[in-house]
C-alpha cells in the first residue's frame, strides 16, 4: 500500500513539477495553479504514504536513510505550500518540486532496510523528536531556498537590466519575509525535536547528553541558527549577510543530517539503529 | 514676414551660462515689451526653463536678427562673446522645426519628458498677456501645441519619460513587495523627479520629505505632497528613516554620499534604501550602489532598463521627426500663404470695384428693367467676374503652396502687375 502510494506521490510530483517549471518559462497564471494544485494532491498523498508505512511497519517511517529522506521530502513540501498560503512565492514551486522529486527517487533506490520495531520507536517523546526535527528541516530547506533566491535577486537587482531573472524571482521584501517566518517556524521546531529527543535519551538511554556525533552536529547546527536570528533579530542581519548565513546554516544541517547518520559512527546512525534496544531500565 | 529663433538650450550651454540668462519669471513680460520694440521685430514669445532659454520672434523679412542676438547677450552679468558663442539661430522652417521638436520633447535632456510642454504653454500664455503675440505666433505656437499632441499620441515617445518613473515603480516593487506605507524623501526639486513621486504616491507611498537649497521651494512642493520640507544638512539624519530616496538637485557634487548611505543603512537595521538618482551630475555616489541593503539607479541605468525592454525606441523617435517634418511643410506654406493673402484680397477688390462700377452706369440706361431683372443682371455680372478671378486667384493660392518664397514672391509681383494692383505692403 505504502509502496503504491510512494510512486503515486512521485508521479503526482514529478508532474506538478514540470508544470511549475513550464510555469517558470512561459509566465501563464494557469500553469501556476494546475502545478501548485498538483504539488498539494502530490502531498496529500505523501501524508497518506507515510501514514501507511507507520501502520505497516509499525514504527514511525524514519529509521533508516531511505526513509528519512522520503520524510524530508515530505517535510520540505510542506513547509512550501503552507508557507506559500500566506507569502506566495510563485517561483518556489519550480524548485522545491524537482528538490522533493530528487529526495524521493533517491529514497526509491535506497535499500530497503526493515523497521525496527522496538519499543524504543515508539515512545510518544521519540515520535515527537523525529517530526519536529524533520518539520524543522523542511522549514529550514525553505529558509535557505529563500536566501539563495535572495541573492540571486539581489544581484539581478544589481545589475540592472530588469532582465528575465528579476521578472521571474519575487520581491526582496518577500523573500526577507519568507526567510524569517521560516526560520523562526524551522528553529523552533528544532528546539523542540533536541529537547524532546534530549528527554527521551534522558529516559531511555539514562542521559540527556551523549557527546553522538549527530548530537554534537545537531548542536553546532542548533547554534548557527540561533545565531542567525539573533543577528537578523537584534543586529538586522537581513539582506545579503543573512541570506549567506542561511546558506552555511543549511551546509551545516546537511552534515547533520546526512553526515552524522552516514559517515560518524554513533548510535543515531541509521546503520546502529537497529542495535538500539528498548528503553533501559 | 520672417520667423526667427535664438537662444541656448543644455546641448550648446554649460548650466552657468544657462542660468545667468534665465529671467526671472515676474520680469519676462517687461523682456518681451523690450523685444516687440526693438526695429524689426514684431510679435515674441521667450521661453525659459531650466534646460534652454529661447525667443521666438516674428521680424520683419530683412533685419531683427543682430538686434535680438544683442539684445539677448548684453547686461546678462556674462560677457556678451561668451553668451554669443553658445546661442543657435534658426530662421523660416528651421526655427519652426525647432520649435515642433522642442515642443514634441524630441530635444529634451530626457527625450519624452511631458513638462516642457506645458512650460511652452505658460510661455505663450504669457506672451499673449503682455500683447506681443499677433497672427502669425498665435498660429505658430496654436500648431505647436497641436503637433505635440499629434506626436505624444500617434507615437510611443511619451513612452519613455513616463517609464522612467514607471521602471522606478517596479525596481521598488521588486526590493520592497509592496510600496503601501513606505516613505519618500526627495532631495532636490526637479520635474522628473516630481513625476516619479507622483508615480509612487499613486502606488502606495504615503510619506513624503522634500529636500532642497531653497527652503521655500522645498516648502512649496512637500506642502502639495502633504509632506514637509527639511533643510540639506538634515540629509544625513533622515535617510535612516525613508525607504526611496529621489535625488534631482543641479549640486555639481555628490549630495550623498557613501559615508552617509553607510550610516543609514546601520540606522535601518538591515532595511534597504533605494536610491534614484536623476541628476546630472550624479547626487549619489556610485559606490553607494555597493553597499549591502543599498541600491542604486541613476538616470542611465533607468534609462537603459527602459530601452532595454524598448526594442523599438529609435523607430518612435524617426515617426516623431517625420511628424514634425510634416507639419513644418504645412505651417511653412500657410505662412507663405499670408504673403499671398493682400494679393488675393487686392484682385478680388479690384474685380468688385469695377463690376459695381459698370453695373451703375449700365443701369442708369436701363431704367425701365424690373428689380427682378436688375437681380438677374447683378447675378449675371458676379458670376462673370467671380469666374474671371477664379483662375488667377487658384494660381496665387497654388504658388503660395508650393513655391519657394522667392518663387512665390517673384510670381506675385507679376500678378500685381499684370492686374495692375497698388503696392499696399506685405500684411
Amino acid at each position: 500500500m505504502s509502496t503504491t502510494l510512494h510512486w503515486i506521490t512521485l508521479a503526482a510530483y514529478l508532474l506538478g513539477s514540470l508544470i511549475s517549471l513550464g510555469f517558470l518559462v512561459r509566465q501563464r497564471q494557469g500553469l501556476y495553479r494546475m502545478g501548485l494544485a498538483l504539488l498539494w494532491v502530490g502531498f496529500g498523498l505523501h501524508t497518506l504514504a507515510l501514514a501507511a508505512a507507520w501502520v505497516e511497519g509499525g514504527v514511525l517511517p524514519a529509521t533508516s536513510l531511505r526513509q528519512s529522506l522520503d520524510v524530508f521530502s515530505w517535510a520540505l513540501m510542506g513547509a512550501v505550500l503552507v508557507v506559500n498560503l500566506r507569502l506566495e512565492v510563485k517561483i518556489l514551486g519550480a524548485l522545491a518540486g524537482p528538490i522533493c522529486v530528487l529526495l524521493l527517487l533517491a529514497a526509491s533506490v535506497l535499500p530497503v532496510v526493515p523497521s525496527v520495531k522496538t519499543a524504543a520507536f515508539k515512545s510518544a517523546w521519540i515520535i515527537v523528536h523525529v517530526i519536529s526535527i524533520m518539520a524543522g528541516y523542511g522549514l529550514l530547506a525553505l529558509t535557505c531556498l529563500g536566501g539563495v533566491l535572495y541573492l540571486t535577486q539581489d544581484k539581478a537587482l544589481r545589475a540592472k537590466t530588469m532582465g528575465p531573472v528579476f521578472r521571474r524571482l519575487p520581491s526582496l521584501g518577500r523573500l526577507d519575509s519568507l526567510n524569517q517566518a521560516s526560520l523562526l517556524a524551522g528553529f523552533l521546531l528544532m528546539t523542540i525535536g533536541l529537547i524532546s529527543g534530549a528527554v527521551y535519551a534522558q529516559m531511555a538511554l539514562g542521559s540527556y547528553w551523549r557527546w553522538d556525533p549527530k548530537e554534537v552536529w545537531a548542536l553546532i547546527t542548533w547554534l548557527l541558527y540561533a545565531a542567525m536570528l539573533h543577528t537578523r533579530l537584534v543586529q538586522g542581519w537581513r539582506g545579503r549577510r543573512g541570506a549567506w548565513l542561511s546558506v552555511a546554516a543549511f551546509a551545516a544541517l546537511v552534515i547533520t543530517f546526512l553526515g552524522a547518520g552516514l559517515l560518524m559512527p554513533g548510535y543515531h546512525s541509521f546503520s546502529s539503529m537497529a542495535d538500539l534496544g528498548g528503553p533501559r531500565p | 514676414m520672417k520667423l526667427q529663433l535664438i537662444g541656448l538650450s543644455h546641448k550648446t550651454a554649460p548650466l552657468e551660462v544657462r542660468e545667468c540668462l534665465a529671467p526671472p519669471p515676474e520680469t519676462v513680460p517687461g523682456e518681451l515689451h523690450r523685444i516687440v520694440e526693438l526695429p524689426g521685430v514684431r510679435e515674441a514669445v521667450m521661453v525659459s526653463t531650466c534646460n534652454r532659454v529661447e525667443v521666438l520672434a516674428a521680424t520683419e523679412d530683412n533685419g531683427g536678427e543682430a538686434e535680438l542676438t544683442q539684445w539677448l547677450c548684453s547686461g546678462r552679468g556674462q560677457a556678451p562673446e561668451l553668451i554669443a558663442e553658445h546661442l543657435y539661430r534658426y530662421q523660416g522652417a528651421d526655427a519652426v522645426r525647432h520649435l515642433f521638436r522642442v515642443a514634441s520633447s524630441l530635444d529634451s535632456l530626457v527625450v519624452g519628458e511631458p513638462q516642457i510642454l506645458g512650460q511652452i504653454k505658460d510661455a505663450y500664455r504669457t506672451a499673449t498677456d503682455a500683447g506681443t503675440t499677433r497672427t502669425v505666433l498665435n498660429r505658430l505656437l496654436h500648431k505647436t501645441f497641436q503637433v505635440a499632441k499629434r506626436v505624444r499620441s500617434e507615437t510611443n515617445i511619451g513612452g519613455a519619460a513616463v517609464s522612467i518613473s514607471f521602471a522606478a515603480v517596479e525596481l521598488a516593487k521588486k526590493i520592497f513587495d509592496s510600496l503601501e506605507g513606505l516613505s519618500a524623501l526627495v532631495v532636490g526639486a526637479g520635474e522628473m523627479a516630481e513625476l516619479a513621486v507622483e508615480h509612487l504616491m499613486a502606488q502606495g507611498v504615503s510619506k513624503v520629505q522634500v529636500a532642497n537649497r531653497t527652503l521655500e521651494r522645498a516648502v512649496e512642493l512637500a506642502r502639495g505632497w502633504g509632506g514637509h520640507a527639511i533643510s540639506l544638512d538634515e540629509l544625513g539624519a533622515v535617510l535612516g528613516e525613508v525607504d526611496i530616496v529621489i535625488a534631482s538637485t543641479g549640486s555639481p557634487q555628490a549630495v550623498i554620499t557613501a559615508k552617509m548611505a553607510r550610516a543609514a543603512v546601520k540606522a535601518r537595521r538591515g532595511r534597504p534604501l533605494f536610491f534614484i538618482d536623476i541628476a546630472v551630475p550624479r547626487d549619489v555616489e556610485s559606490a553607494v550602489g555597493e553597499l549591502d541593503g543599498c541600491y542604486l539607479y541613476d538616470i542611465d541605468d533607468l534609462t537603459s532598463v527602459v530601452e532595454a525592454n524598448r526594442a523599438g525606441r529609435a523607430v518612435e523617435a524617426g515617426q516623431a521627426e517625420r511628424i514634425v517634418a510634416e507639419e513644418v511643410v504645412k505651417f511653412m506654406s500657410w505662412l507663405a500663404g499670408l504673403d499671398a493673402v493682400p494679393t488675393i484680397s487686392a484682385l478680388a477688390a479690384k474685380a468688385e470695384e469695377i463690376r459695381t462700377a459698370e453695373m451703375a452706369r449700365t443701369l442708369k440706361d436701363l431704367s425701365e428693367l424690373t428689380p427682378e431683372q436688375v437681380a438677374a443682371l447683378d447675378r449675371l455680372t458676379q458670376a462673370l467676374v467671380k469666374k474671371l478671378v477664379h483662375d488667377p486667384i487658384m494660381f496665387i493660392k497654388g504658388a503660395s503652396h508650393n513655391k519657394s518664397p522667392d518663387t512665390l514672391r517673384q510670381q506675385l509681383a507679376l500678378v500685381r502687375r499684370i492686374f495692375n494692383l497698388e503696392e499696399n505692403g506685405g500684411e
